[in-house]
């Protein structure tokens, strides 16, 4: 394939030469997982290989994901599962950051203070609310909710719970008219917050498919509310700051891996860490010539340092 | 220019007179939920009598023309044929049947949507995705209770074929109730499957001019002699302004005439209204005995 690579001197392949030499100076690798390591629950080719020699390198490796689905340890088990690797034990999930989890942080830190038990009203999962209880923040909403009654105005009249302090909106295949109804009841009380784990618009599946991401029932409560959600997730710095106040990160020694441009590009340009596209996901070498190339400065942000067809790429530079 | 003046007086007789038409948006305008704006039946029947042309224009796509038909009945409005309704479902219809082949292919259209809005499609010939198989060439949102991820997800996987349309019967965020309370509009589920899907839908609705070339395919409208009444600046005061007509902002609705005195100082002045009223019930002042 003909090397890319702008007159800026970004979005260079990452030969093994070149590989060698960045990794020289880097101490931390955070991946990106759904389109990096896997893609449903098929692991990349070459992937579990890469990341074990990382290790045996002596690579600290954090897992950075928008994913709110799963708890940390269902994270830590399915990274296993697939080959690579990490801490078993207690320890296990301790290198997984999920938004899931520093959404909870980052709520326990707003709600603290509020003289009542914090509470949440959350459109996402049973995972997601674990995250959010372990903070102790209580949670309601989760599940199916059917309409009741015959029309806007029986719905309406349905009782709120008392206490709510936050919306949350993650990964939720339940959402319904409905729960987007009460999500926007609650968001008209006086004070109460809104939260959304990422703005994902889709999660890829096997074979090249997908279905609708978070970022799309963020939106569809913003449009409803008319108001803004506070996004805790790629390209957000707070899952950064996240992770690098529990690891002690060095950002110049630090690596993003991800496989969209729009989140963990970003998020890494925005962090100042060196940026690696793997091209087994969402974005394209169209996609960072188009940002390349564009007029817009937010969009000549999003382009990464170096890119590899997978991260099957880096092993030749960690063989000896 | 649009300056949100108040219309009485002298200014109303003379808009009236020189006035051929009215297009009226429904919901906020004529009534709220189940009652008549006090007047404005009469108005309607002033307008007629005075050879001034009404026409309806609609965003709320849950209601057929036959159920807003019976609506106008119901709430006292006499003398409303269903030639002069516009609803965004009747639009939408029409829309789709421009841009697919004919006759419909089975199982065409992917509907997000109720009965009235699935009834208005069948009735124009439509074949609609879940009643038989086949290839989906369009996806269309429209105001939907039963909206879920599954749907959503289900509405993705049609639009990956660049091929097939992507269609909003409107584009309104949320609508009120009578209490002040608010239900989520077409727009918030619109904005959902655009996101996931990362296209951008045609917009049937006001303030797309869409339902206006519906409009004078059957009716002679001079926009310079027509004025648009409504009560959502985003929405009606903005579809006014495409069109070329006169607006008025009327107050018994969602916009506030605080939020148009702001858009007046922001510059923003497409979403002004030209005038403004208290109710539509004040224009019959403005009408000859």
């Amino acid at each position: 394939m003909a090397e890319a690579g702008g007159d800026d001197g970004r979005c260079v392949r990452l030969s093994a030469d070149r590989a060698q030499a960045l990794l020289a100076d880097v101490d931390t690798l955070l991946f990106d997982c759904d389109g990096v390591l896997w893609r449903g629950e098929t692991a990349g080719p070459g992937a579990p290989e890469a990341l074990t020699a990382l290790r045996a390198r002596g690579k600290r490796l954090g897992f950075v994901t928008n994913n709110s689905s799963k708890t940390r340890e269902a994270y830590a088990e399915k990274l296993k599962r697939l080959g690579f690797g990490g801490p078993a034990g207690p320890g296990a999930g301790l290198e997984v950051f999920r938004t899931a989890y520093c959404a909870a942080l980052y709520l326990r830190q707003r709600l603290e203070g509020g003289g009542v038990p914090a509470k949440a009203y959350v459109l996402g999962s049973q995972a997601l609310a674990a995250e959010l209880e372990a903070v102790g923040i209580a949670s309601v909403g989760v599940g199916p909710e059917p309409l009741q009654g015959a029309g806007p105005g029986d719905w309406l009249a349905e009782p709120l719970e008392p206490g709510v302090g936050a919306v949350v909106v993650g990964f939720d295949p339940h959402f319904s008219y409905a729960k987007l109804t009460k999500a926007v009841r609650y968001l008209q009380q006086p004070g109460c917050l809104l939260v959304g784990t990422n703005m994902d618009n889709r999660l890829p599946l096997e074979g090249g498919s997908y279905i609708a991401g978070t970022g799309c029932l963020v939106r569809a409560v913003e449009m409803a509310a008319q108001r803004q959600a506070e996004i805790i997730g790629k390209p957000s710095r707070f899952i950064f700051d996240c992770v690098a106040k529990e690891f002690g990160l060095n950002p110049d020694r630090t690596v993003m891996v991800g496989d969209r441009l729009d989140t963990d590009i970003l998020l890494g340009v925005t962090c100042g860490l060196k940026t690696i596209l793997t091209l087994t996901g969402v974005s394209s070498l169209e996609d960072v010539k188009g940002n390349q190339q564009s007029d817009c400065s937010s969009r000549n942000k999003m382009v990464p340092d170096f890119y590899v067809d997978s991260i099957a790429d880096l092993i030749p530079a960690l063989e000896d | 220019m649009a300056a949100c003046e108040r219309l009485d007086g002298g200014a109303l007789r003379e808009l009236l007179a020189r006035t051929q038409g009215v297009l009226f948006d429904c919901d906020g305008v004529l009534w709220n939920g189940e009652r008549a704006v006090p007047g404005a039946p009469e108005l309607l029947e002033r307008l007629g009598r005075g050879g001034k042309a009404a026409l309806f224009v609609s965003n709320n796509s849950r209601r057929s023309v036959a159920e807003l038909a019976a609506r106008f009945a119901r709430l006292g409005f006499r003398g409303v044929a269903a030639e002069q309704l516009f609803s965004s479902a009747l639009c939408a219809a029409r829309l789709l049947s421009q841009r697919l082949p004919r006759p419909c292919p089975p199982g065409a259209v992917f509907v997000l949507g109720g009965d009235g809005l699935r009834g208005e499609l069948r009735a124009a010939g439509l074949r609609l995705a879940g009643e038989e198989p086949g290839p989906v060439r369009a996806v269309l949102v429209g105001y939907d209770e039963h909206f879920s991820f599954a749907k959503l997800s289900e509405a993705c996987a049609h639009l990956r074929d660049p091929d097939c349309l992507l269609v909003a019967t409107d584009v309104d965020p949320w609508h009120p109730l009578s209490d002040g309370r608010t239900t989520p509009g077409t727009g918030s589920l619109t904005a959902a499957v655009e996101t996931a899907s990362g296209r951008r839908a045609v917009v049937v609705g006001k303030p797309s001019t869409y339902m206006f070339e519906c409009i004078t395919e059957h009716f002679g409208v001079d926009p310079a002699r027509t004025l648009m009444v409504g009560d959502r600046l985003e929405t009606d005061i903005l579809f006014g302004h495409r069109c070329g007509l006169t607006t008025v902002l009327t107050l018994t609705g969602v916009s506030r005439l605080d939020q148009a005195q702001a858009y007046l100082a922001a510059g923003q002045l497409d979403l002004v209204p030209h005038y403004y009223v208290d109710s539509i019930a004040d224009l019959i002042a403005g009408l000859a005995d």
